[in-house]
């Protein structure tokens, strides 16, 4: 009796349930809504591309026009769906957790070195030739080195998109009356440790200071890339890593003479002593150094500095064999549940934007796709043709599970080399330290 | 700061304001001067806390050439603009965004609001065997610290293939052992002769619980409901590692990761954090009480 | 805690939980509990005996105690600890004894209470995100709103605040000194509420001046609160991740980088779940001796309130 009052409204609520239930179960049997996804874990817009990368800056903006290309060839806005994440590790981990978590995109970015650990992993599917004639490319249509290097176990892991090596900037203001410059403009031949020596002197003469700038405050990957650029120029360098990174078999003669070198052009004021990354760019733009070693993607800042006249080259060859550090973005595939459709749909994507490869290569990435590489459009821009034989001559970092670009390898190493050009420890303390650091990733075995 | 003595028509105009119950005597004259400087104090320090969020503000009203110039030029920038609310609200990410923040806060609210009062209900209420060995588990429950437990969590939801899903950012959250202390203890101090009525007429535990207690805890369920929905929305975390489609990421989580709308445009990253804010501004100003009270009641009693 | 109010409960009037009737009211959360908080704990400190990877099924080889000595034996294991009480050292102090200035003041102001309220409490409830997004921008190197003022009030060094791995932490802690002062604030305020003004009124007719009256009377009332507050502060403390993840990512370099990060990092961007859970066990046991400290300060602050 005393129940009727109470029980009538709850009779109501309970219908004014059943009835947001089903407005909910018909909003959700569309599908393909986030709502849907959430809830009930369906695919989200299944015949839409999902593409992920990791680029920024000048990049992020050719790469989004290259992917508005892409849509209009499809005639659908929707077709693609493209996000942009940081890059470094958190990107990796968040391609790994996508993957684990058997949502991951359709297509994605990953630098090659980064992709093969993916590999082993087993969170990639390997690209058949078939995969590659179904869009009209083949292997031969790809840079031999950066091609070569993606291989992994025999398979095709990744296509890669360009290569982007450790070059040279320099600043023609400063390098004209050091009397380095050709007429053309491009800098003269520096071969050889000598000769090399002989300009950063002259270069120093002439700005009254440094002749060299190369970051090495809060920066981790740039120490790295000019030793390994450096370190790979003698005939026979061993590698830095060996057996999937396992042990540490870096020639020790050699990486005392680098970095003993790198001292000797500190103490001779060639070389800064302490400078972060912007700081580095900043010297050379300003005219305070002549040279600048970074890799080719900051050519999109420099041409943005007004009055600045520049120039690029490959690193110059110092010692046997001319050698720079370098990496390649590349397309991967992440392992999912794909039907052929899907997965033609993927190359598909994958061949359009290799074919915009002259958009790309605007921002200094030298294109891996041959027919850009090689048309007279590529070979008549400049400065970037300038360097783009370093391509050829890159050496990527050693295969190891916590090595590539940006990860603990490059964080370990770096900073310790960075404090060897700042003068606070020797090369041989760096070696131990390095040694004593990476010696739990040595022993550990690998999680993939 | 009380040694110097404020002159004393001043003494005489603070006083006449202050509360009849408190004698004008000496003693009096420095604590005037006391409030004053603490007025002062007080107001330099809320100047300061207030001056980030206002400049985000103001700088979410910029464009984001004039933000990207800096500080001096945005505050002397006085055309406002809605471009950034604009181009945020219309690109769709945020939607999806505030979609996923909005259903697992909501539905972790509820979740956590039913399962934990009933589990008060039956600690506070009932007698059985077992009844300490419980106590104990929730007592040691209190001391686990939830965030150190993200890599274990994140294989649970992988075991149970609930990772990318809102269910991946709800289920964690909802064992608040807090939420059943907070309960208990209200419970305890509801009179029992209330039950009786019910309970000579026959009533089921359920319906003691549900029509009798609930009805009588509307403060404490106003109080737990705003800090689980807070503490739901504004958990960076978990979702970060268990959420990795950009279409199902919570608010906090999108602006943190994904970078495509924004590159270097100052203005929208601003108006993208005023934007996750928002919902939880306005839940502030309806409910401040029941926050303020939430956080002192589970700081101090929990 | 007042958990100890049980036994009453006993009493004729509540009804005997015969059979099903009371589990059926635990079972519901128990189940969450038990699979979201109590076996996720177990096969935490499982896990952290093994090889364990993240992208593989299983829990992969027997590793014994390998995981934990790896973590002893790893300098950055111990520089993220270090880091996470550098962090707990630059915010403790200027959490708690501010909250306390701040809620004294403002517990003697006659009007406006709610403003002030309003001003310290209000950042406490936005998301993380939204306010690291806010101190990155006003940390902007050179342009930003700190380097204007420091500009105003002589040269700027020309690293940022958060660029500058002497000065990354300092930042962090200034973002979070603003973020979460409100929450010791409310607390604080609550403990002052609880004062009799009778006290102050009986001090006042002593001659104590404002300044006598905080340190004999508020003071020492406020014991029991402060120690909370400073417990629950080391706690929180500890368990930061957030604002570092967002501000500085754990750089420059490794230079902020705190143990969660530490722990994150190895379980999904090393892809090594059994040593992160073994860094986690170890976490674990700080965090939990800390919050057992606190039970401990907590039930001894109680029996001796009950005794006075």
């Amino acid at each position: 009796m005393r129940d009727r009052p109470i029980s009538r409204p709850t009779l109501t609520r309970r219908g004014a349930l059943g009835a947001g239930a089903l407005a909910a179960s018909s909003a959700l049997a569309g599908c393909s809504s986030p709502l849907a996804a959430g809830l009930l874990g369906s695919e989200l817009s299944p015949g839409t591309l999902v593409y992920w990368n990791l680029f920024g800056g000048g990049d992020g903006g050719r790469m989004k026009s290259m992917e508005d290309v892409y849509r209009q060839e499809q005639g659908d806005p929707s077709s693609l769906q493209a996000t942009t994440f940081a890059w470094g590790n958190p990107y990796y981990s968040k391609v790994t957790l996508a993957t684990v978590g058997n949502q991951p995109p359709d297509v994605a970015i990953a630098h090659l070195t980064r992709a093969k650990p993916l590999w082993d992993g087993g969170l990639l599917e390997a690209i058949t030739e078939e995969d590659l004639a179904g869009v009209g490319l083949s292997s031969a249509d790809f840079n031999a080195k950066a091609w070569q290097a993606q291989v992994t176990d025999g398979k095709n892991v990744a296509i890669p998109l360009d290569t982007h090596p450790f070059v040279m900037f320099f600043n023609r203001a400063v390098l004209e009356p050091a009397g380095l410059l050709e007429p053309d403009g491009r800098i003269t031949d520096l071969s050889g440790i000598d000769t090399f020596e002989a300009a950063l002197a002259e270069i120093s003469a002439v700005t009254g200071g440094i002749a060299l700038a190369v970051a090495n405050v809060s920066e981790n990957a740039t120490p790295w890339r000019f030793f390994w650029s450096l370190y790979n120029q003698y005939d026979g360098a061993a590698p830095f890593l060996a057996d999937g990174g396992t042990s540490i078999t870096v020639d020790e003669e050699i990486f005392s003479d680098i970095m003993h070198r790198v001292e000797t052009w500190v103490e001779n004021g060639w070389l800064n002593r302490t400078l972060d990354y912007a700081g580095s760019q900043t010297e050379m733009f300003v005219g305070n150094a002549g040279l600048y070693l970074q890799g080719e993607w900051e050519i999109s800042t420099a041409q943005s500095i007004e009055g600045l006249d520049f120039g690029m080259a490959p690193i110059p060859t110092l010692f046997d064999r001319p050698a720079t550090q370098g990496d390649s973005h590349t397309f991967i595939l992440p392992r999912k549940d794909r039907s052929p459709e899907d997965r033609a749909r993927a190359m598909g994507f994958i061949a359009s934007l290799l074919k915009q490869s002259m958009t790309w290569a605007e921002g200094g990435h030298v294109p891996t796709y041959l027919p850009t590489f090689e048309s007279a459009e590529y070979t008549a821009l400049l400065p970037q043709a300038d360097y783009a034989s370093a391509a050829d001559n890159t050496y990527y970092d050693d295969p190891a599970w916590y090595g590539g670009s940006g990860s603990t390898f490059e964080n370990t190493v770096g900073p310790q080399l960075g404090l060897v050009q700042q003068g606070t420890q020797s090369p041989e303390d760096a070696l131990a330290h390095i040694r004593a650091q990476l010696d739990v990733y040595l022993s550990t075995p690998s999680p993939l | 700061m009380s040694a110097t003595a404020p002159p004393s028509g001043m003494k005489g105009a603070i006083s006449a304001a202050a509360p009849v119950q408190r004698p004008a005597r000496p003693g009096s004259s420095s604590g005037s001067t006391f409030r004053i400087v603490s007025a002062i104090v007080l107001a330099v320090f809320a100047v300061l806390w207030l001056v980030p969020s206002l400049f985000a503000l103001k700088t979410s009203l910029s464009d984001n050439g004039t933000a990207a110039l800096g500080a001096a030029e945005i505050l002397q920038d006085w055309s406002p603009t809605f471009y950034s609310y604009a181009t945020l609200l219309g690109a769709g990410d945020i939607w999806n965004w505030y979609l996923a923040s909005a259903i697992t806060s909501i539905l972790t609210t509820v979740l956590t609001l039913l399962l934990a009062s009933m589990c008060a209900f039956a600690l506070s209420r009932l007698v059985f065997r077992g009844r300490n060995a419980v106590m104990l588990l929730i007592l040691l429950g209190i001391m686990i610290p939830g965030q150190v437990l993200v890599v274990p969590t994140f294989q649970m939801l992988g075991w149970m293939n609930l990772l990318n899903t809102y269910w991946a950012v709800i289920f964690p959250q909802v064992p608040a052992v807090i939420a059943v202390f907070i309960f208990k203890q209200f419970f305890d101090g509801i009179p029992r002769e209330l039950e009786e009525a019910a309970r000579i007429d026959g009533a089921g535990l359920w319906k003691i619980y549900w029509r009798v207690i609930m009805p009588l805890s509307r403060p404490v369920i106003a109080a737990v409901a705003v800090l689980t929905f807070v503490g739901v929305w504004n958990n960076l975390m978990l979702p970060l590692f268990v959420i990795s489609n950009p279409d199902l990421m919570t608010i906090p989580v999108g602006l943190a990761t994904v970078q495509g709308s924004f590159g270097q445009r100052y203005a929208d990253i601003q108006a993208g954090a005023i934007l996750a804010a928002l919902p939880l501004v306005a839940l502030y100003l309806v409910f401040q009480r029941q926050i303020v009270e939430g956080v002192t009641g589970t700081g101090l009693k929990g | 805690m007042t958990v100890a109010a049980a036994p009453r409960t006993a009493a004729g009037t509540s009804r005997r939980g015969s059979g099903r009737g009371p589990w059926l009211f635990l079972a519901p959360f128990g189940l969450f509990y038990l699979a979201f908080l109590l076996w996720p704990t177990i096969w935490m400190f499982i896990a952290s005996f093994f090889h364990t990877s993240t992208v593989r099924a299983g829990l992969g080889s027997f590793a014994g105690l390998d995981n934990y000595t790896e973590m002893f034996s790893r300098s950055d294991f111990w520089s993220s600890l270090w880091h996470t009480l550098q962090f707990t050292l630059y915010t403790v102090p200027p959490l708690v004894i501010l909250a306390f200035v701040l809620a004294v003041l403002t517990n003697r102001l006659r009007s406006g209470q709610w403003f002030f309220r309003l001003a310290f409490f209000l950042p406490f409830i936005l998301p993380s995100a939204t306010i690291s997004l806010i101190w990155v921008f006003i940390f902007t190197p050179g342009t930003g709103l700190w380097a204007s003022v420091q500009d105003l009030l002589g040269p700027t060094p020309a690293a940022g605040m958060l660029t500058d791995p002497r000065t990354a932490m300092i930042g962090i802690a200034i973002a979070t000194v603003w973020w979460t002062i409100g929450f010791n604030f409310v607390l604080y305020l609550a403990g002052l509420q609880d004062i009799p003004r009778e006290l102050y009124e009986a001090a006042a007719v002593d001659g104590a001046s404002p300044g006598q009256q905080i340190l004999r009377i508020t003071l020492p009332l406020l014991n029991r609160t402060t120690t909370l507050v400073i417990l629950l502060q080391i706690i929180a403390s500890l368990k930061i991740f957030d604002q570092v993840f967002l501000m500085t990512a754990g750089g420059p370099g490794i230079s902020t980088r705190v143990s969660l990060q530490l722990i994150t990092d190895t379980a999904f961007t090393d892809n090594r779940i059994g040593a992160a859970s073994a860094a986690s066990v170890l976490l674990f046991f700080i965090i939990v001796a800390i919050a057992v400290i606190r039970q401990v300060a907590e039930s001894m602050a109680s029996r001796r309130a009950g005794e006075v």
